[in-house]
């Protein structure tokens, strides 16, 4: 359904929702944005930064929370999942798609997650389209794009004094419910805006044949290469909306079991109990993060799972950029090397 | 700005000559932000060799990777060839393994405060002969002093002077003055207690335990962090009040004389967490009660690694 | 809070010569002190004192042995540079360095310990309890010995 808003009804419409929800959008926290519940006198963010600094895939998978609470004597209980209902309100489409990925981790047929589960069904989801795309982003190249559905029950669309809202779902719907149709004419320039932006972003890398290259190429020396500047902390992953590897500690002190991030690039991420570490070296973890989003996740649900947002270029401490390295991955011999 | 083609005939030289296996340096980056640390083996890769105030990271943290018996050349600025020395103090690489190509450092430029006056998108970034830089952003072109844009760290730099290089390029600059590394410790400290409470809960608060601040800093370099041990955990592992606070707290301790004040925790920090301010506070107490300045050179123990008894304690009775 | 702060207490094995003492701090330390008996003051990592602040601990006092009698040689000394500098570093964060004590005993003392600990509990209390690093809730921060 196609539908209308005035720029200068948004924050009049976000406060309505305020009754029934816990609206969250992008709002200044010192030097960046950050997806935080509106307050009264709430003052919006788009403009400062495209993208959040943390991927809104906090808001469903938290760094840290407790999943129960036990003492020393024996007795424990479980945490109950959250289900205060709530809207997000602008996130990017790249978040959002990234956001379907993660769903088929932890939503799966046998092992599904109350925690996450709890909190997509109580969250409806609000896109803001890129009519300016970013530049260390390259949703297009990976299968994305600056106005993809995925995962959205709504998206917005800029057409400067008015927003053209899309729903693709109930919960959208019902949402938006108070605001007019579209007119004709209005669908068509938001469908202009869409096709000026997709056309805006370069494409990246070359992904045809990628998946194959880097299988191909497990043991290369290009590996040793790649990783020689990375400093082995977890940026690139922390701020990824699609890394989802998380460590499940109990804290005795407190009597809690917790759940907190954790990610392929720490060295303790592989360390088994014995000693032995299966990826010993940066060299290993590297391939490992490469190689999950661009071929694992390609065998597994037949998509790369990468939404392209460009964090992890934006924000590695030494300037490594993912697209640099899957370039040159691309260009490897194709031949297998066995080593 | 140093004279590249000199950096770059020094750094092919040695490896012609073989003194060094390998050099370490700076290439530039696939985004304008972000020139990349890179390694060069032979003088063709030197060509790619590119050194300006954008190269943020502390180098020094690649030295404890290799083998000790490996002959490494490295391009240092001040904070670095302090650093290098504080390893070599520590036993992490012998000094005649090294050859220090030193470079007096302007300060290095700090992208997120191009970032704020420019924007995000930035398309590229020029060095001007006048000490100002050239930004191109989508938003436009902006024309930005350097001195306004050092990372605070740089701002306040006493030793911008390799102090032990094998050979320095360019001009030695006039040293800082410590009074500015002691002015912010002052200040903070003047503050009520509760406000200082403040200021470090809310720094501590937005940390997401990436770690990135232990891997760039060049002292950090256990085998084993104190946050990974399981037993005993020394501190909660996730993002709680406790586990942020006790990583803060812990992480700069640990720095206690042997902080260069290179500020390269805080420039690898995502979430912009200030940390200088922890780390400067113990540098300035190792200055004033035992008058010792980290990596000054190579053969001097750090206060904590002395024992004397005629220390000036509170607690003495 | 209750009216009583929490404490712990980090003691030196050889620094009470006298029995009666030792005995006293074995056995006899009120409810809201902890004890936590170390080798050595020089065996006490400042993670330690940290894992007490944060805990909850309204106060930390650490006795040890005169500087020249340490049972191994430097210990104590190496202890006061370190935890000094730790209990001066807390401070400029938010907890009070009146909060973390220090009692160097000599051999020839005699109940001392006792008083040190009663002036140090009455400091405590008038400074009120401290919040600002007690960030981790536990079940035994304070309790007697648990």
């Amino acid at each position: 359904m196609n539908l209308i808003l005035k720029k200068d009804q948004l924050n009049h419409l976000l406060n309505a929702w305020r009754q029934d929800y816990e609206v969250y959008a992008p709002q200044s926290l010192q030097n960046f944005t950050h997806f935080l519940p509106l307050q009264d006198g709430f003052e919006l963010a788009f403009d400062k930064a495209h993208n959040t600094r943390i991927p809104p895939k906090a808001l469903f998978l938290p760094t840290s929370e407790a999943l129960m609470k036990f003492t020393r004597f024996g007795g424990y209980e479980q945490i109950p999942s959250e289900t205060t209902p709530r809207v997000i309100f602008g996130i990017r489409p790249c978040d959002a798609h990234a956001m379907t990925m993660l769903d088929t981790v932890f939503e799966q047929e046998r092992y599904t997650d109350p925690h996450w589960q709890a909190r997509r069904e109580a969250t409806v989801v609000v896109g803001l389209g890129c009519h300016e795309p970013c530049q260390t982003g390259f949703c297009t190249t990976v299968g994305s794009g600056p106005f993809n559905h995925a995962g959205l029950d709504a998206i917005l669309t800029d057409l400067g004094e008015t927003l053209l809202v899309e729903t693709f779902s109930d919960k959208g719907d019902r949402l938006f419910a108070q605001l007019e149709m579209a007119s004709v004419d209005q669908s068509v320039r938001a469908i202009e805006v869409q096709q000026a932006a997709k056309e805006k972003m370069p494409i990246a890398f070359e992904t045809e044949g990628l998946k194959e290259k880097l299988d191909q190429n497990f043991a290369s020396p290009y590996w040793e290469e790649a990783s020689r500047s990375c400093l082995g902390c977890g940026v690139c992953t922390f701020l990824c909306p699609t890394c989802f590897c998380f460590d499940i500690v109990d804290e005795a002190q407190r009597g809690e079991r917790v759940r907190n991030w954790d990610t392929c690039m720490f060295r303790t991420y592989s360390l088994e109990a014995s000693g032995h570490n299966p990826r010993p070296s940066r060299v290993e973890r590297t391939r490992q993060r490469l190689s999950h989003k661009y071929t694992y996740w390609v065998d597994q649900i037949n998509q790369i799972g990468c939404t392209g947002c460009g964090r992890c270029v934006r924000y590695c401490p030494v300037g490594l950029d993912i697209r640099a390295m899957l370039r040159k991955a691309h260009q490897l011999p194709s031949e297998v090397a066995h080593a | 700005m140093p004279d590249l083609d000199a950096l770059k005939a020094e750094a092919k030289r040695i490896l012609i000559e073989g003194v060094v296996d390998i050099v370490i340096g700076f290439k530039a980056g696939d985004t304008p932000l972000h020139p990349q640390p890179a390694f060069f083996k032979t003088i063709d890769e030197v060509d790619q060799l590119a050194f300006d105030g954008l190269c943020q990271n502390n180098l020094a943290t690649y030295l404890t990777r290799f083998p000790k018996t490996q002959k490494i050349g490295m391009l240092v600025r001040g904070c670095e060839n302090r650093s290098v020395n504080a390893l070599v103090f520590e036993g992490q690489h012998p000094r005649e393994g090294l050859y220090l190509i030193g470079v007096p450092c302007e300060g290095i430029i700090d992208w997120r405060k191009i970032v704020a006056q420019t924007g995000e998108e930035v398309i590229s970034v020029t060095e001007q002969s006048d000490n100002t830089i050239l930004v191109e952003a989508k938003s436009g072109f902006f024309t930005l002093e350097k001195k306004t844009l050092l990372h605070e760290s740089c701002a306040r730099c006493i030793h911008p002077n390799p102090i032990s290089a094998d050979v320095v390029i360019g001009e030695l600059l006039p040293e800082g003055d410590p009074a500015l590394a002691r002015a912010i410790v002052a200040s903070f400290a003047e503050l009520p207690l509760q406000e200082r409470h403040a200021w470090f809960r809310q720094e501590a608060e937005r940390c997401i335990r990436c770690y990135a601040c232990r891997e760039a800093c060049p002292m950090c370099y256990c085998e084993e962090c104190f946050v990974d041990h399981i037993s005993p955990r020394w501190t909660e592992s996730g993002t709680t009040p406790a586990g942020m606070q006790g990583w803060h707290i812990v992480r700069a301790f640990h720095q206690t004389g042997r902080c260069t004040s290179c500020g390269a925790c805080e420039r690898a920090c995502p979430m912009d967490i200030k940390m200088t301010y922890l780390t400067e506070k113990l540098n300035d107490d190792m200055r004033r009660k035992y008058n010792f300045e980290v990596g000054l050179d190579a053969t001097t123990p750090p206060p904590f690694s002395t024992v004397t008894l005629d220390d000036k304690s509170r607690f003495v009775v | 809070m209750s009216e009583t702060p929490k404490l712990v207490l980090f003691q030196c094995q050889w620094c009470l010569f006298s029995p009666a003492d030792q005995d006293w701090v074995d056995n006899q330390l009120s409810e809201n002190i902890h004890l936590a008996k170390v080798p050595c003051t020089g065996r006490i990592n400042p993670l330690y004192l940290l894992n007490a602040v944060q805990g909850g601990a309204d106060g930390v006092m650490v006795s040890g042995c005169l500087p020249e009698q340490c049972h191994f040689k430097t210990g104590n000394i190496a202890a006061r540079r370190q935890l000094e500098e730790f209990s001066d570093y807390l401070n400029h964060i938010g907890y009070e360095q009146d909060r973390i004590r220090f009692l160097w005993l000599d051999l020839q003392d005699r109940g001392i310990i006792q008083k040190e600990l009663a002036a140090f509990e009455a400091q405590i209390t008038a400074l009120g309890p401290a919040h600002n690093l007690a960030t981790r809730a536990t079940e035994t921060a304070g309790g007697a010995n648990a």
